[in-house]
């Protein structure tokens, strides 16, 4: 099992920088650090120490879900990570119109100024992921497969 | 293009559907594709919310009162269009035949449950069960494959599941090492490898592959899979068997095999799709009467795949020698 669990003043610390990027508070959930960066969030019953003494007799490949992932210090939260934490995210989000979605969800970066960093998308009550900006482009980053063909 | 059935296959459904009318309406609906059944992601969205959205581009309807969350979509589709839709680009819904979600409702998860789900792959009732389990408690998501768990992997990525540990491990000897161990789980899904006799709506080319050596092996390997099992649940605990195939081999067999070698009650369930009972009587092979209880699903009662699920409760977990387990896996292997 190749998963770092991460401590208690970590995951402080990840919450206050969550806060300041998108006004998260609270992530309920046990964090593992997963290589490339990622963090994964665990919110089942067993304890860390569990999934350690589990992780003596299964191939344990995946935890819990991928939430977010280090980027030049700066937080980018998964598409299913701001579904689970949409209600808490307030900051730095960006709202695109119907034409522009249709855009992001194949794939395409969004020609759109705004200051630079990461940024949540969203479009109506649906939210889209995080791009990241660069003061003149968004970029995106929804996974290939979850794209819309054609 | 159409395949025939094979004349072994014909003659065995005739036994299993003895009534002509009834097997001419079988021969008719496997037929015939199945019908675009999806399952809302009740982790993400409400079944109200995605039924109001949906019913803007399609007819879509809540064929099962209870189960407000599996839907049909009415319409003649375009391929991959349920797919393709911003819906499901966001893991709103799931498409999953209707059949394949009856295991987690007889399997009836309990949010503080510890479950485990020995052949997840591709991960429908695993997503399923987590959504009901409302992404607390534990699942342990099994499967032997890379290829299989990345498939796992990516649907529970989409359902937005945070409950579950995927493990890559052959059943048996996960099993037996969690037997001792002491993990022990409240429940158990075995969706066991099969024949797949039941999926020949969506995949044609069952009549093609089918062949009855087949059959014998799965029914060895599934008798294994559901002894191995029942040794990791705890006492109380409740396992569901589920095959997508017609074969008594693969069915009644196993659970008849499994409750005369271990402390096994067979539950009634009560599922939303039409039921026949369990069969006790195959080719010359005396199931118990208790084998009833098992649920079979057949198309044409339906309009949906075939299936077959038994849920079973463990009486007593003082069984577990490792002489009698021998014994048993030679048993299986005659």
């Amino acid at each position: 099992m190749n998963a770092q669990f991460i401590k208690t003043p970590e995951k402080r610390r990840i919450i206050e920088q969550l806060n300041e990027q998108f006004g998260i508070q609270e992530l309920p959930f046990l964090l593992i650090e997963s290589g490339k960066e990622k963090i994964r969030g665990f919110s089942g019953h067993l304890s860390k120490d569990e999934i350690i003494e589990l992780g003596k007799i299964l191939n344990i490949e995946v935890i819990g879900l991928y939430i977010l992932k280090k980027e030049d210090n700066l937080f980018r939260l998964s598409l299913d990570a701001t579904h689970l934490l949409k209600k808490q995210i307030t900051k730095n989000i960006i709202e695109i119109n119907d034409a522009q979605l249709q855009e992001w969800i194949r794939g395409h970066d969004l020609d759109t100024k705004m200051q630079k960093g990461i940024v949540v998308i969203k479009n109506h009550d649906d939210f889209f992921g995080c791009g990241r900006s660069s003061g003149d482009k968004i970029f995106n980053h929804i996974p290939r497969e979850r794209r819309i063909k054609k | 293009m159409k395949y025939e059935m094979k004349p072994l296959f014909k003659e065995r459904m005739q036994k299993l559907l003895p009534d002509e009318k009834d097997f001419q309406k079988y021969c008719e609906i496997v037929r015939i594709p199945p019908r675009n059944f999806i399952r809302c992601n009740t982790i993400k969205i409400s079944p109200s919310e995605l039924l109001e959205r949906l019913s803007k581009k399609w007819k879509v309807i809540q064929p099962y009162p209870n189960y407000p969350e599996i839907m049909l979509v009415q319409d003649n589709l375009s391929p991959g269009e349920l797919g393709n839709s911003i819906e499901h680009l966001l893991g709103y819904y799931y498409i999953q035949e209707v059949c394949s979600m009856m295991s987690p409702i007889a399997l009836s998860p309990q949010p503080n449950d510890f479950i485990l789900d020995l052949c997840a792959s591709p991960g429908s009732k695993t997503t399923q069960i987590a959504a009901m389990m409302k992404n607390q408690g534990t699942i342990i998501a099994n499967d032997l494959k890379l290829d299989r768990i990345m498939i796992l992997s990516a649907n529970i990525e989409k359902s937005a599941i945070t409950n579950t540990i995927i493990s890559k491990n052959d059943a048996i000897a996960l099993c037996s090492k969690l037997s001792k161990t002491s993990f022990k789980f409240d429940k158990i899904l075995l969706d066991a490898p099969c024949s797949g006799e039941g999926t020949l709506r969506s995949s044609p080319k069952t009549f093609l592959m089918w062949n009855d050596k087949i059959i014998k092996k799965f029914s060895r390997q599934q008798k294994k899979f559901i002894a191995f099992a029942v040794k990791c649940l705890k006492k109380g605990g409740t396992i569901v068997y589920s095959t997508c195939t017609h074969s008594p081999e693969e069915n009644e067999e196993v659970i008849d095999f499994a409750i005369k070698n271990f402390p096994l009650r067979i539950e009634k369930i009560h599922l939303p799709l039409k039921c026949r009972e369990g069969i006790t009587l195959w080719e010359g092979k005396q199931f118990s009467d208790e084998v009833k209880k098992a649920c079979r699903i057949y198309p044409q009662d339906n309009d949906s795949e075939g299936f077959f699920v038994c849920k079973m409760t463990l009486l007593d977990d003082q069984f577990k020698n490792n002489s009698s387990m021998s014994k048993i896996i030679e048993e299986i292997e005659k």
